[in-house]
C-alpha cells in the first residue's frame, strides 16, 4: 500500500477541497452563538481536531498489534506517521481550547478530564517518539514501538475515567442531558462537515507520512550498507 | 503450571537475594526517599491543619519516586551480562518473568513503604497505620509495578535508559496516581472505605488490565 498513486493524487486534492469548505462553512454559514459570540466558532476545528488526535492514537494501537502479528514494517511506518500527525493534532485541539477557554471559562486552562486527558495522552506519544529515538535496530524498535503504542491506548480510557471521577465543567455536546451548549441544525451541518473533512485530511497526511517513513527507512539501510563497505563490519546496536 | 509457579518463585528468590547481599538499591531508594520527604517539608508548609490531606500526595510521590529507582535496576542484571536469552530458555513461558519481575518490583517497594510509613509517622506526629490507608498504598504500588515492569523491560534495552523510564512510565500511571492519592486521602480524613469504592475498584481494574496486556506483549519485549 505503501506507494504514490492516483488516489493519492485523488485523495489530497478530495482533503483540501473538504477543509476549505469546512472553513467557508465556519466563517460564513455557522451562526454566532448567542452567549459566546464569535469566539465559539473555534469550537468546529476544536472537536474535530480532537477526534483525529484520539483516531491517530487508536490507529497507532491498532497498527501496533497488526505488527507485532505480521512483522511486516509497512505498519509500524503507519503507526509512527498516526502518533506523529495525532500529536500535532492534539496540540491544536489544546491551543484551540484554550483560545476559547479564556474568554469562557476566563481562564486559559483548568484541570477537567478531557484537558487533563488530551494532555496526558499527548505526554504518552511524547514518550512513544522518544522511545524509538533511543533503540537503534529498527526491527526492535518497531516491537517496542508498537508494545508503548498498545498499552499507552489502554490507559487513555482509564486516565479519562479516573479524572471524570474527580468532576467535570467541560461541555458535553454530543450525548447530554445537561443542555450545556445547545446547537442548531447549520451549526451541527458545519461540525459534521468539519469532522469529515479533518478525517479526510488525516487519512491523506497518514499516507504521505508513512511513504516518507519507508523512504526514511530504505535510506538508513542503505547508509548501513556503506558503512559496511566502507569499514568491512556490520554495526549492530 | 507448576513449573509456571516454580520458575516465578525462583525468580523471585535469586533478584532479592542478589539484592540482599548487595543492599545497594534498598538503601539508596531509602535515601532517596528520605530525602524527598525533607524536600516536601521546606516545599510544602505541612501545618497540622491540611497535614491529614496532603499526607496521602507526599507518601505516594515518595514511593512513586523511589520506586523509578528500583523500577530502573530490575533488568540491569541480565542486561548487562547479557543473560536475558538464558532466562528466556530457562522458564516454560515468558510470563513467568514478567510476574517474578513484577513481584519483585512489588516487594521492594513494600520493603521501602514499610520503611517510611513510621519514619513519616514519627516526623509528623501523625499515625499511618490505617487498615485502609495501607491496603491502598499496597494496591497502588501493585499497579505501579504492573506497568512499571513492563516499561523497564524495554528502557533498559534503549539508549537512553533510566532517563527514558518515568517519562514513558509517568503518562501511563496517571490513573494510579489520582485513585492512590485520591483514596488514601479520603481514608485519612476519616471517610468510610464505601465512600473511595470507586477508586478502589478503578485501581482494580487498572490492575487486571495493564497485566493483561503486559502478559501478551511481553514476550516481544524480551525476546528477540
Amino acid at each position: 500500500m505503501l506507494f504514490v498513486n492516483k488516489n493519492l493524487k485523488l485523495l489530497s486534492f478530495l482533503a483540501f477541497l473538504l477543509v476549505l469548505a469546512a472553513f467557508a462553512m465556519v466563517l460564513f454559514y455557522a451562526p454566532i452563538e448567542l452567549n459566546m459570540g464569535i469566539v465559539q466558532k473555534v469550537f468546529y476545528f476544536h472537536v474535530s481536531a480532537a477526534w483525529i488526535g484520539m483516531l491517530a492514537f487508536l490507529v497507532a494501537a491498532v497498527c501496533g498489534i497488526l505488527y507485532l502479528n505480521k512483522k511486516q514494517l509497512k505498519y509500524d511506518f503507519i503507526a509512527f506517521s498516526a502518533v506523529e500527525i495525532g500529536l500535532l493534532f492534539t496540540a491544536i485541539a489544546n491551543f484551540s481550547g484554550m483560545i476559547w477557554a479564556k474568554p469562557i471559562w476566563n481562564t486559559w486552562w483548568t484541570w477537567d478530564p478531557r484537558l487533563t486527558t488530551m494532555t496526558i495522552m499527548a505526554f504518552t506519544y511524547i514518550g512513544y517518539l522518544l522511545l524509538r529515538r533511543g533503540v537503534d535496530n529498527p526491527e526492535k524498535r518497531a516491537r517496542f514501538g508498537s508494545v508503548y503504542a498498545i498499552i499507552g491506548f489502554a490507559s487513555v480510557p482509564l486516565t479519562f475515567f479516573s479524572s471524570r471521577l474527580l468532576r467535570t465543567i467541560h461541555p458535553t455536546i454530543f450525548g447530554a442531558d445537561t443542555g450545556d451548549m445547545a446547537m442548531i441544525p447549520a451549526m451541527y451541518q458545519t461540525m459534521a462537515v468539519s469532522i469529515v473533512a479533518f478525517t479526510v485530511l488525516f487519512a491523506t497526511l497518514l499516507w504521505h507520512r508513512s511513504l516518507l517513513a519507508a523512504r526514511e527507512s530504505e535510506l538508513e539501510i542503505l547508509r548501513a550498507q556503506t558503512e559496511v563497505l566502507e569499514f568491512g563490519e556490520v554495526l549492530d546496536d | 503450571m507448576k513449573d509456571w509457579l516454580h520458575s516465578v518463585r525462583t525468580l523471585v528468590w535469586k533478584d532479592l537475594l542478589q539484592e540482599w547481599r548487595s543492599k545497594d538499591m534498598l538503601t539508596a531508594m531509602f535515601a532517596f526517599a528520605i530525602l524527598t520527604l525533607f524536600i516536601f517539608n521546606y516545599a510544602i508548609e505541612l501545618s497540622p491543619v491540611n497535614r491529614a490531606e496532603i499526607a496521602s500526595g507526599i507518601i505516594w510521590v515518595v514511593i512513586v519516586f523511589a520506586g523509578t529507582l528500583g523500577l530502573n535496576r530490575s533488568f540491569t542484571a541480565e542486561q548487562d551480562q547479557g543473560c536475558f536469552d538464558a532466562l528466556v530458555m530457562a522458564v516454560p513461558d515468558v510470563s513467568a518473568i514478567y510476574f517474578g519481575k513484577m513481584l519483585t518490583n512489588w516487594f521492594v517497594m513494600l520493603f521501602v513503604s514499610v520503611l517510611i510509613l513510621p519514619i513519616y509517622s514519627l516526623l509528623y506526629n501523625q499515625s499511618l497505620f490505617n487498615a485502609g490507608f495501607i491496603l491502598v498504598l499496597v494496591l497502588g504500588a501493585l499497579c505501579y509495578s504492573a506497568a512499571g515492569t513492563l516499561i523497564a523491560g524495554m528502557t533498559v534495552q534503549t539508549r537512553m535508559r533510566d532517563l527514558l523510564l518515568p517519562i514513558l512510565l509517568f503518562p501511563i500511571l496517571m490513573p494510579v496516581n489520582m485513585a492512590v492519592v485520591k483514596a488514601a486521602g479520603g481514608i485519612l480524613a476519616g471517610a468510610p472505605l464505601m465512600d473511595v469504592q470507586a477508586w478502589l475498584v478503578l485501581l482494580a481494574a487498572y490492575g487486571i488490565i495493564v497485566t493483561t496486556v503486559s502478559i501478551m506483549v511481553f514476550e516481544y519485549v524480551i525476546r528477540e
